[in-house]
């Protein structure tokens, strides 16, 4: 049986004395979606710290394919697992199209111009970002959208088959929003990448992930597809909110999730 | 207009600023067949002699001397603006220039002569001080970092003050105009120091440019992009502390050259550090170069301290930046 792209087991992080993340398990196969969800401070973007070696483990192993990530060196884990980070806002000026360049760095040589498949993958990065126009852009330019699909841009152009998003459409309108989830489906679905995909938009989550990885307190609480995951009585647990109800979208029959007062 | 024109200007800029500053002086040097009988080697006048001596002994060993200091001060800024994301680090606001200046004090205090060494003990110490208060934490607590930097270049700085004034008058006062920046002293030993020192960084920042980029983003994207953002971040920090410290050693102290040189190569050619780097190198060769000639001519009969002239040229260009932003 072919191996997941990305496995985790028995993780325990931490920063300081205490442990933000406990016992987290889970498999993310090729040509899957699953999306993270869960309240704040639960560990989320801790989970994909751990997951890249941001954050050193305190037990447990994380595996790309057959390797453990202790064994991989930056730039090769760099061509296995692109990360599109929350945060780290830019300081100095680079224009958009040399910033989403940056993302080819672990497949290019220290030195030298761009070859013809840097410029052709900047290019589509761009295009599935919706960022040709502003390529010539300053990023210190752009809106809080525009830089999270920068971001974006430049996780697409590292061309891994993994890639772990943190809270991707944080900043963005509904269509936008919309754009980026069908993308990042279509991308597992056509490439074959397996998506890591941490949101806090639980409809937008459960209408284009393969499963859901509810988590509370560190730990995974449930791991499973959006109907078999978001029930009544563990939404409001894990939410702490008793007005939570799930349903079907009428649109799409999928199940989502409501306020019922 | 390209990046690589803009270099080659910024290039044709420096090197008439310098062809300036070699002629120049008590003894003008401006008279074109003079300079040619120089060059050319054909028979020489004792006129000729002494200009000739002014020329290869004083001038030419000097003005390297402000281009190299301003190479390193510049790439030693901009290494620290880029590692701690931070426009407004520079070697001396880092500690590392006050280190320097407290080791070559302390080693002259102590009967040496030489004050290479100590000064780059002194610089490497408070980057290793400075990164040992931080342990652990250098990937993701630069402000911390700085602020440690800033209050041990103020102790590096009292203890200087305090040896300093263990000397006799006469001594302390050529150890304070060293201090504050003087290449009058210096000859062609400084000048065979600090200009492969400047080389070499110079080479070493261009060919690290792009993982240099990729951290300026901040050190969580670096890390998600491939690079050893620990190895990088003491490289450049031991690096920027290297060229700071042969530079105190060779000629003291120059404020501002290290903030000032990336600022203005930035707006030049932009912020990629293959095109920033030699581009704050020939901004940061330009500046000392100008404020050396500025020193040694603007009071008649005396000269000033660079350090002096620095200082002020850093001033009004800050506050012509804080204008311009409002």
């Amino acid at each position: 049986m072919k191996s997941p792209a990305l496995s985790a087991s028995d993780l325990r992080a931490g920063y300081g004395a205490a442990d933000v993340l406990r016992g987290i398990a889970f498999d993310l196969h090729a040509g899957e979606v699953i999306g993270v969800v869960g309240p704040n401070g639960c560990g989320k973007s801790t989970l994909l710290r751990a997951l890249t070696g941001l954050l050193p483990l305190r037990s447990g192993s994380v595996r790309f394919g057959h390797r453990d990530l202790s064994e991989i060196a930056p730039r090769e884990r760099a061509r296995l697992c692109a990360v599109q980070p929350q945060t780290e806002a830019p300081v100095f000026d680079f224009d958009v199209r040399r910033f989403v360049l940056l993302g080819r760095h672990a497949l290019r040589p220290l030195l030298g111009w761009a070859a013809t498949a840097d410029i052709t993958a900047v290019h589509s990065a761009l295009a599935c970002a919706h960022l040709e126009n502003l390529a010539g852009r300053s990023v210190r330019e752009l809106s809080a959208g525009e830089w999270q699909r920068a971001l974006l841009a430049r996780a697409l152009a590292q061309e891994t088959p993994v890639l772990l998003l943190d809270e991707p459409v944080a900043h963005l309108d509904p269509g936008h929003r919309h754009e980026v989830h069908v993308l990042l489906r279509d991308l597992a679905r056509s490439q074959n990448k397996a998506i890591l995909c941490v949101s806090h938009d639980l409809n937008l989550a459960a209408e284009f992930s393969d499963r859901l990885m509810v988590m509370q307190n560190g730990t995974i609480r449930a791991l499973g597809t959006p109907e078999d995951v978001l029930r009544d009585d563990l939404l409001q647990e894990v939410f702490d909110c008793d007005s939570l109800r799930s349903g079907k979208n009428p649109f799409s029959g999928k199940t989502g999730v409501f306020f019922a007062s | 207009m390209k990046t690589g024109m803009r270099l080659v200007l910024l290039t044709a800029a420096v090197l008439a600023v310098i062809c300036a500053a070699l002629c120049i002086g008590p003894t003008q040097l401006l008279d074109l067949p003079k300079l040619l009988a120089l060059l050319g080697g054909s028979e020489r006048t004792p006129e000729l002699e002494r200009a000739a001596l002014v020329l290869w002994e004083l001038r030419l060993p000097r003005v390297l001397l402000a281009a190299a200091a301003g190479v390193n001060l510049a790439l030693g800024g901009l290494l620290l603006q880029t590692i701690f994301r931070n426009p407004l680090a520079e070697p001396y606001l880092l500690g590392l220039s006050s280190g320097g200046a407290l080791g070559a004090v302390a080693a002259l205090a102590a009967g040496a002569t030489a004050t290479v060494w100590p000064a780059l003990a002194g610089s490497l110490a408070v980057a290793a001080v400075v990164l040992l208060l931080c342990r652990r934490r250098i990937a993701s607590d630069l402000p911390s970092l700085l602020l440690a930097g800033v209050a041990l270049g103020a102790l590096a700085q009292a203890f200087t003050t305090a040896i300093i004034l263990r000397f006799d008058p006469g001594a302390m006062r050529s150890i304070l105009f060293w201090l504050m920046g003087s290449f009058a002293r210096c000859g062609w030993n400084e000048v065979w120091m600090l200009v492969p020192a400047a080389l070499v960084g110079c080479v070493l920042v261009v060919l690290l440019h792009r993982p240099l980029d990729i951290l300026a983003l901040g050190s969580e994207s670096a890390h998600h992009l491939g690079v050893r953002v620990r190895a990088l971040q003491l490289g450049g920090i031991a690096l920027a502390a290297i060229l700071a410290a042969l530079t105190v050693a060779a000629c003291g102290t120059l404020g501002f050259i290290g903030l000032m040189a990336p600022h203005i190569a930035r707006r030049i050619v932009g912020a990629g550090h293959a095109a920033t780097a030699p581009a704050a190198a020939l901004v940061g060769a330009g500046l000392t170069v100008v404020s050396d000639l500025a020193a040694r001519s603007i009071l008649a009969g005396t000269e000033l301290p660079v350090g002096v002239v620095t200082g002020a040229l850093g001033c009004v260009f800050f506050l012509a930046l804080l204008l311009r932003k409002r």
